[in-house]
């Protein structure tokens, strides 16, 4: 064991491999006993270098990249490119099949926050609920792949439309399950309310008050849980949210109950919007007619995800493939409401505050160069290159 | 058959050593089987209690660095001869206990205590953080269910007029069932032993997604495979003291088996309704209720003792 800096401190190392996180991150937890003095975040174990590889590839093959950016959240990806892409090129995608990818969307955000509930069911000890909800998730993890033909990356989306169409057994398959869901949100719902020990693991731990929330940028039902209204889908609605406008969930106690209830009920919101969806989908074609080589432009384009909102930004120099493409993915916001609530909490509670926010880590891997006073620190390909063989050797 | 190889015999085979490890297989398997169920799960085979521990056996034992190693191969040792040593006191399987003596119960008892404190030395020796904070927990979680704990099995030899578990059970098996007669002991019971187990809700001690495994986290091989063994022994024993006292006692075979098959299913039960306790939670639930209420209980037993009201 190599001999380092005696200090008094008492640091509790969680990650990069940590059977409370289930992808690598790095997180150094100060503690006094039980208690947690100091927080801080290591990241970028998982950087793949995602955004640079588009500019390599034509924007068709970008489409599937980007949806390998998350596997929890793949639509919203998808979605989110297309529908920049889209806006630079100029053109109108037919109105079913922005109504699918919003339908898609939906039943996606259902499987991402039933995801949650069983990890943050898990993290509390509390793993009947976790296996409860994974297997609710299950029912619309099937109707995905019925629908799409995968389970995980949908690969709906195409460039100009949607590549598959909601029939009438897909249809009823989807309502059944919605009805379905609903009573076992119900349930979820309840047990997240009154569950004594489960309150006791989330009733005041990890409270953000408004203001912190708006300081540090936090987004999603995170922010939503601090009593913060920003939602995508309502500020700047985006593909169908027009004509099927979403609905606000807000809680303003900001704590880690709040951030329970905000997802049980924001899964209420989708069924809504898939039942009012399916009841008027409009008729017409799936795909328009795309372009090639999208004209010289640059734009951006949001999107809600289950997390919080997407950005993309995309840059495009009138050939077929893209310039740049920047994507900002939603768990970068929250990490600093993890740092900023964490201190002060018994260590217990750590796993808790962490997965409150829904960390997706290697979404939010990035390279980062840094201008401090040394001038800019950063490595050119060749010495990243030379690095990379020393380190291995 | 002389006396002495009477004794061996009771030491080695049955009702103490082999039968009880074999008992604690059994009921861990029941146990992991149960709680799979009410999860929804397929949960284990029948011999995968059996299979864990002979794999077990059969890993490297990996020492860590910058401890001390004699305690280290010893403590999952000595807990698990503590375990086997208490088997010898309590009715197992419906029989007479091999041996017994006036105040076998309260020996009994700190037998029971020696696993927890050979799990919590063993998170002590060991330069792993989690292993220390684990230690920690271990070690305060054992000081606050084990008062309750010793003072809700203090209420039925309180109403038997004496500290002979063979005398006590023989008590219980002729009067009515002592849980509906001391609620709140058999309730303290139940959960403490629980809490001795570290059962969800009272996990913390080794809560996975905080601190890894806890206090056996350097732990792998014959010394882990021993302290899971020894904590299923302490299980069946565990679950024997409570049917033998609090349920009418375990006259027969026959009797034991489903008494204490019934307790498992309540204790399989609560292990899956609740979310983990903090280890303050846990500290304030046995001391702020657990302790004041059996303690009221048991002042309550013996005024009425006192007067000679018979209970």
């Amino acid at each position: 064991m190599p001999e380092t800096k005696h200090s008094d401190k008492f640091i509790v190392p969680i990650g990069p491999q940590h059977p409370a996180l289930k992808e690598p991150g790095h997180f150094e937890f100060t503690v006094d006993g039980e208690t947690v003095t100091g927080a801080s975040v290591r990241l970028g174990f998982v950087h793949r270098g995602i955004e640079k590889a588009t500019e390599e590839r034509t924007y068709i093959q970008d489409l599937y990249l980007l949806e390998r950016i998350c596997g929890i959240c793949s639509h919203v990806h998808a979605m989110a490119f297309a529908l920049g892409v889209e806006k630079l090129a100029g053109v109108t995608v037919p109105e079913r099949a922005q109504a699918i990818r919003v339908l898609v969307a939906e039943m996606e955000r259902i499987h991402s926050h039933l995801l949650w509930l069983g990890v943050a069911a898990h993290e509390a000890g509390f793993d009947t609920l976790f296996m409860y909800a994974w297997r609710d998730r299950e029912k619309v993890m099937d109707l995905l792949e019925q629908l799409c033909g995968n389970r995980v990356n949908y690969s709906i989306n195409v460039l100009g439309g949607v590549k598959e169409d909601v029939n009438d057994t897909i249809r009823e398959g989807i309502l059944n399950a919605m009805d379905y869901l609903e009573t076992r949100t119900d349930l979820y719902l309840k047990l997240v309310t009154t569950e004594r020990t489960l309150i006791g693991r989330t009733r005041g731990i990890g409270i953000m008050e408004k203001q912190t929330a708006a300081r540090l940028g936090t987004v999603g039902p995170t922010a939503r849980a601090s009593g913060l209204e920003r939602d995508i889908r309502i500020e700047a609605p985006y593909a169908a949210y027009m004509q099927y406008p979403a609905r606000i969930v807000i809680e303003n106690t900001g704590d880690l109950e709040a951030r329970f209830v905000v997802r049980v009920k924001e899964l209420y919101e989708s069924f809504r919007l898939i039942r009012s969806i399916l009841s008027t989908l409009p008729a017409g074609e799936l795909t328009t007619k795309m372009p090639r080589r999208i004209p010289e432009g640059e734009t951006i384009s949001r999107v809600e995800a289950p997390r919080g909102e997407l950005f993309y930004y995309i840059k495009s120099n009138g050939s077929d493939k893209p310039d740049r493409v920047k994507v900002r993915t939603p768990s970068i916001n929250n990490f600093a409401s993890v740092m900023a609530t964490a201190v002060g909490h018994k260590l217990a509670d750590i796993p808790m505050i962490l997965s409150g926010i829904d960390p997706c880590f290697s979404c939010n891997d990035r390279m980062v160069s840094i201008r401090g006073a040394e001038g800019r620190q950063g490595v050119d390909w060749e010495g990243l290159r030379r690095y990379g063989i020393e380190y291995y050797r | 058959m002389s006396e002495n190889m009477k004794s061996i015999l009771s030491l080695l085979l049955f009702p103490g050593g082999l039968a009880v490890m074999a008992a604690g297989m059994v009921y861990e398997f029941i146990d992991r089987k149960l709680v799979a169920r009410f999860q929804n799960r397929v949960g284990p085979r029948w011999f995968q209690p059996l299979a864990d521990f002979i794999k077990l056996l059969a890993k490297e034992e990996v020492i860590p660095e910058g401890i001390h190693p004699v305690l280290f191969q010893w403590l999952p040792v000595v807990a698990m001869a503590g375990a086997l040593t208490s088997a010898l006191y309590v009715p197992m399987f419906g029989l007479e206990p091999a041996f017994h003596f006036t105040g076998d119960l309260v020996v009994t008892i700190y037998l029971l205590s020696i696993l927890t404190l050979c799990t919590g030395l063993a998170g002590a020796n060991v330069a792993n953080r989690f292993s220390i904070i684990g230690a920690t927990r271990t070690l305060t979680q054992l000081f606050s269910y084990e008062a309750p704990f010793l003072l809700a099995l203090f209420g039925p030899a309180i109403a038997a007029g004496s500290w002979d578990i063979a005398v006590i059970e023989q008590y219980a098996t002729i009067h009515p069932w002592l849980m509906f007669l001391q609620p709140v002991g058999f309730l303290v019971a139940l959960i403490g032993l629980m809490g001795k187990l570290e059962l969800p809700p009272f996990d913390a001690p080794e809560a996975e997604t905080e601190i890894v495994s806890g206090a056996l986290t350097e732990y792998s091989g014959r010394g882990y495979a021993l302290f899971r063994l020894g904590r299923n022994v302490e299980l069946v024993i565990g679950l024997t003291l409570v049917a033998a006292f609090y349920m009418g006692g375990v006259a027969n075979p026959f009797l034991f088996i489903a008494k204490t098959i019934g307790l498992l299913l309540v204790v399989a039960a609560l292990q899956s309704l609740f979310a983990r306790l903090r280890i303050d939670q846990t500290v304030g639930l046995w001391w702020r209720s657990g302790a004041v209420l059996v303690l009221l209980q048991l002042l309550v037993l013996i005024v009425l003792k006192y007067f000679g009201v018979a209970i």
